[in-house]
């Protein structure tokens, strides 16, 4: 057991180490790429938080991540210079004034019926805080409603399903205010007390590599909480929890909220990355692909979802790019997720786990400290290894 | 003496079948009452009612002085009614101390429960509840490994852990060997006097050797109410077994 709980403290140091030192032998255009999948890192731990603690398998992930990105890309889209030249003394989406009604006034206010919303996103810091906000809210009362009706299992995936290609049409379809297919592009460099986040620079990784970093250990943290306990509790056996006195639908949507708060704040780390919201990332595919991610990682282990995520984005990544392959790549996925689910479905961290046991017997039988009677297998709940 | 658990004229009804009718019953404060009765006389169904999993079309149930009839299932057990399934259901993924110490949690909000690790007066009391259970030994072991016996141990266990004031014990022994049954008779006898505990059993072995108060029932309703011998002797339980399962046929 203390074996187990060191290396998997030793994984965690080593992660964290790598992430920080790569861009001192990457070049920019690799900086801004791993950058990005940084980000897919951390919506994996989401992913991982909900699905791996929490038995809630959340098919719309994309749906927060999506929110999240649309708020601070609101935001970035006004401070872009194309907004400012629109013949106006404030900033105007230049796809506002494509859409215009002949005659419109060319004020953010009035141009069109809704675009008065946008008025607030002058401010960056309105948008980053909507950009949390938005997910939290939109989690909140999905789960008040999903789990208060005691809704479990496929049909939480089901309904999570529907909403997020829902909101995809309602973004699509609100073509004056959201730009549409096009979605936010041409926006604005995120701005901290004057300084600016090119995405192509250091600072910027590093702004990514800082979040990822406090995602995951905060979420390690907090599953270790007692909270995060009676989560998997929770996810174990619900009705044993709830006649222990557990409230679960409070647990289960503190925790959906919080994962999605995560996404949220993945969308907007990704917007400053890759300069552009859109509507593909409300996708179907692309929130099942989160889910790949974080099961071929380990759904069970925050890190192991999290370098799940970045390694199949580095390997795709790697191979070339020509339009043959992204299609095989979607096969590919596919087929690397039936195959996990059977035949691997604790992950790759679950390789890890066996591994680090194998090595932890092989101490206790050199020093003799067996007890006997004590199963020499896992000890520790299956959710907090690496 | 105090009066724990006031079941006052308790019943309902499945697709028009009375499951539990107009059962009134008082069981004190620390005592150990038997429940015994055939298959379907709505044993289980009446823990369902006490425990909030099935909601009551009439009568009250009362906790000491607390009314709790149709209570969510979660804010029964906070008011310190601890239940045992008929099937055994521990959370597998956690070893053994792991269930104890979820169910140490007795303060259910979230805040409360954001810190990391147990207090020591809790650690504490899940070492003595180890050592009631005998799987002190078994600590580190993933609750999905247990036997059968042991699963069920541990289900007491977790209850015991929450210091309820009232036990529901659905058929502890079920699938239990002999040896199992015994061993978990000296289990809730040592309970005896701190908690009062209300248990649902067939097996007569096990009854007698645990019960003072037995209280039965058939087809919904209560039959008789007693010590063992006179429960033994009474004219109205031996016709109402007779031919199914006779309580005295089995005493001897
Ligand atoms: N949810 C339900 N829906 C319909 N009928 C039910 C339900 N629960 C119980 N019953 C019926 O109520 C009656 C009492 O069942 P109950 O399970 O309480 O009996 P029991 O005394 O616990 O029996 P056993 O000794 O077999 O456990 C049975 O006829 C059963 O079929
Ligand atoms: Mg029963």
């Amino acid at each position: 057991m203390i074996t187990q709980r060191r290396l998997d403290r030793a994984a965690y140091i080593l992660f964290i180490a790598l992430i920080l030192l790569a861009p001192l032998v990457l070049g920019d255009f690799w900086v801004n790429r791993i950058a990005k999948f940084l980000v897919f890192g951390i919506v994996a731990v989401a992913v991982s938080l909900c699905w791996g603690y929490g038995g809630i398998l959340n098919l719309g992930q994309g749906l927060f991540f999506g929110a999240g990105a649309y708020m601070l890309a609101m935001s970035l889209k006004l401070a872009s210079a194309t907004s400012m030249q629109q013949g106006s003394d404030h900033p105007v989406p230049d796809f506002m004034l494509w859409n215009a009604d002949p005659g419109a006034p060319t004020e953010l206010c009035c141009i069109n019926r809704g675009s008065f919303l946008w008025l607030p996103f002058q401010w960056q810091w309105f948008g980053v805080v909507m950009g949390i906000l938005l997910p939290v809210l939109l989690a909140g009362g999905l789960g008040l409603v999903v789990f208060r009706k005691r809704i479990a299992g496929v049909f939480v995936s089901v309904i999570t399903l529907a909403l997020v290609l829902l909101v995809r049409l309602v973004v699509i379809d609100a073509q004056p205010l959201t730009n549409g297919f096009n979605g936010l592009t041409d926006l604005g460099t995120f701005h901290v007390a004057g300084f600016g986040f090119d995405p192509y620079a250091r600072a910027t990784y590093y702004l990514v590599a800082g979040f990822l970093i406090l995602t995951l250990v905060g979420s390690r943290l907090l599953v270790e909480t007692r909270a995060g306990l009676i989560l998997q509790a929770i996810r174990d056996d619900q009705n044993r929890a709830r006649y222990l006195g557990f409230d679960v639908p409070i647990y289960q949507l503190f925790f959906f909220t919080v994962s999605a708060a995560i996404s949220g704040l993945a969308g907007m780390l990704y917007v400053i990355v890759a300069e552009f919201a859109s509507p593909t990332f409300m996708d179907l595919s692309f929130s099942i692909t989160m889910v790949v991610w974080a099961a071929l990682g380990g759904r069970a282990s925050l890190l192991g979802a999290c370098i799940g995520a970045i390694l199949i984005n580095v390997i795709a990544a790697s191979i070339s790019e020509t339009a043959t392959f992204v299609e095989a790549w979607k096969a590919i996925i596919g087929v690397v997720f039936v195959l996990v689910v059977l035949y691997l479905p604790r992950g790759l961290a679950g390789f890890a786990q066996d591994f680090g046991e194998r090595l932890e017997r092989r101490f206790a039988d050199s020093g003799k400290t067996t007890t006997p009677g004590v199963i020499p297998q896992a000890q520790v709940p299956r959710g907090q290894a690496p | 003496m105090t009066v724990a658990l006031t079941i006052d004229g308790i019943g309902v009804s499945f697709a028009g079948v009375k499951a539990v009718d107009n059962v009134s019953m008082l069981v004190h404060e620390g005592e150990l009452r038997v429940l015994l009765g055939a298959n379907g006389a709505g044993k289980t169904t009446l823990m369902d009612l006490i425990s909030g999993k099935t909601r009551s079309t009439d009568g009250r149930v009362f906790l000491f002085e607390t009314e709790i009839t149709n209570w969510s299932p979660n804010r029964i057990a906070r008011a310190g009614i601890g239940r045992k399934f008929q099937i055994p259901s521990v959370f597998r993924d956690f070893s053994v101390r792991g269930n104890l110490n979820v169910a140490s949690c007795t303060d259910p909000r979230i805040r409360s429960n954001l810190g990391i690790g147990i207090p020591r007066t809790r650690r504490q009391r899940i070492e003595e509840v180890l050592e009631l259970t005998g799987l002190a030994e078994f600590a580190e072991t993933p609750a999905a490994n247990l036997s059968h016996g042991q699963t069920q141990w541990l289900e007491l266990g977790m209850l015991i852990v929450q210091n309820p004031k009232l036990l529901l014990l659905d058929e502890p022994t079920a699938g239990m060997t002999q040896n199992e049954t015994h061993k978990t008779a000296e289990i809730i006898k040592g309970l005896r006097g701190q908690h009062t505990i209300l248990v649902v059993e067939h097996d007569m072995a096990f009854v007698r050797e645990i019960a003072e108060q037995i209280t039965v029932m058939h087809l919904g309703r209560v039959l008789a109410e007693g010590s063992m011998t006179a429960i033994e002797r009474n004219e109205a339980v031996r016709h109402a077994y007779l031919g199914s399962y006779g309580i005295s046929a089995e005493a001897v």
